[in-house]
């Protein structure tokens, strides 16, 4: 058995903290910013990440799906059951959160244009109803995220100093693995 | 020889037909636009605008077209939008509350397809101006008048200071209407 996930994974994870982070961080500035060039550059960039983080969502859990580690290695059977929940979370989430920005912009009549040069299908027709609902599910997924991002790396961090075993380590192979 | 009453009969004859100012149905006629804002296409229209097409059947070369645009009842997509279209850096409504575009002249291009080639006046600059124009005859004896143009913002100082950088918001922007006449 290995004691670490593969390279593309490892790869993918990292990256898809960096691109949720910062969307984040876009996300939360642009709420109540006035309207601007700015304001309308960085809300592309912000659908950008989203739907990039969507992009690779699907190669993520096709290498995931094929990974062989034991996840539930050295856990109680309790513990196997919530990380097994949290990581499940974690992975809708990824999903649900770029899907309801997307749906979003179709019901409020602004497509989206990935990178500025691939435009991607109106999911929804334009509707202002709409449009608001599912800001309301974006809002709701992204606080539920950021709240489930937390909780998980302060079970990575538990294990590491705490535990000290590889878990944390299996992810970030660099992190010396305390004995 | 020719009894002297029928001469100003013929020369009434002679005369081209009056040209006929047709009824707008305004309900389903449209103004509207399509501009890119970080090359995401987003659409938006005027709720409110005079037409006056004056035209004789056969020939819309010889006819006069005018569109006056209410600039107050634009709508930009969002209500964000709306608000700032109408503040100065936009459209000004407040102190050019009206466009107006007046045909010169009408080109005929192809069976059924014109230009029509005049002067747009907007936030207070008059400039030259063309527009495609199609009529297609109607069965009620009407015309549906479908046409496109181009309006490049700048010409007419429409979003500039900080909006002026096209590659936020373009340059071109892509107009289009149609106008149901009716007899």
């Amino acid at each position: 058995m290995r004691d670490r996930y593969g390279w593309g994974l490892i790869i993918l994870h990292w990256l898809a903290l960096m691109l949720i982070v910062a969307a984040f961080g876009l996300g939360q500035y642009l709420e109540d910013l006035p309207l601007s060039p700015t304001k309308l550059k960085l809300y592309s960039w912000h659908k950008w990440l989203g739907i990039t983080v969507l992009l690779l969502l699907p190669l993520r859990m096709l290498l995931r799906a094929l990974e062989r580690l034991d996840h539930a290695q050295g856990l109680t059977p309790l513990e196997a059951q919530v990380s097994r929940l949290v990581h499940g979370m974690l992975y809708l989430l990824m999903l649900a959160v770029p899907l309801t920005g997307w749906l979003h912009s179709s019901a409020a009549g602004f497509p989206v244009v990935w990178l500025g040069i691939l435009p991607l299908p109106d999911l929804v027709d334009k509707d202002k109803a709409l449009a608001e609902l599912f800001a309301e599910l974006h809002r709701g997924g992204v606080n539920l995220l950021a709240i489930l991002v937390l909780l998980h790396a302060a079970a990575a961090i538990y294990h590491h100093h705490v535990r000290r075993d590889g878990v944390l380590t299996r992810m970030a192979p660099w992190a010396r693995k305390k004995t | 020889m020719m009894k002297m009453w029928r001469l100003p009969l013929l020369l009434l004859l002679a005369l081209p037909a009056w040209a006929q100012e047709w009824k707008v149905d305004y309900g389903r006629s449209e103004v509207r636009f399509t501009i890119k804002q970080m090359n995401v296409p987003v659409d938006g229209g005027f709720g409110r605008f005079l037409v006056k097409a004056d035209f004789e059947a056969g020939k819309p070369e010889s006819g006069r077209f005018m569109v006056e645009v209410d600039m107050s009842s634009i709508s930009t997509g969002s209500e964000e939008g709306d608000g700032e279209a109408r503040r100065p850096a936009w459209f000004d409504v407040a102190r050019h509350p009206k466009a107006r575009f007046e045909a010169r002249k009408v080109r005929r291009d192809g069976p059924g397809r014109f230009t029509l080639l005049g002067d747009l006046t907007l936030k207070g600059k008059s400039k030259p101006f063309t527009a495609a124009l199609v009529l297609t005859p109607q069965k009620d004896g009407g015309w549906l008048a479908a046409g496109r143009f181009i309006l490049k913002r700048n010409d007419f100082d429409i979003g500039g200071g900080e909006w002026a950088d096209p590659s936020v918001v373009a340059n071109e922007v892509d107009g289009r209407f149609r106008v149901m006449l009716q007899p």
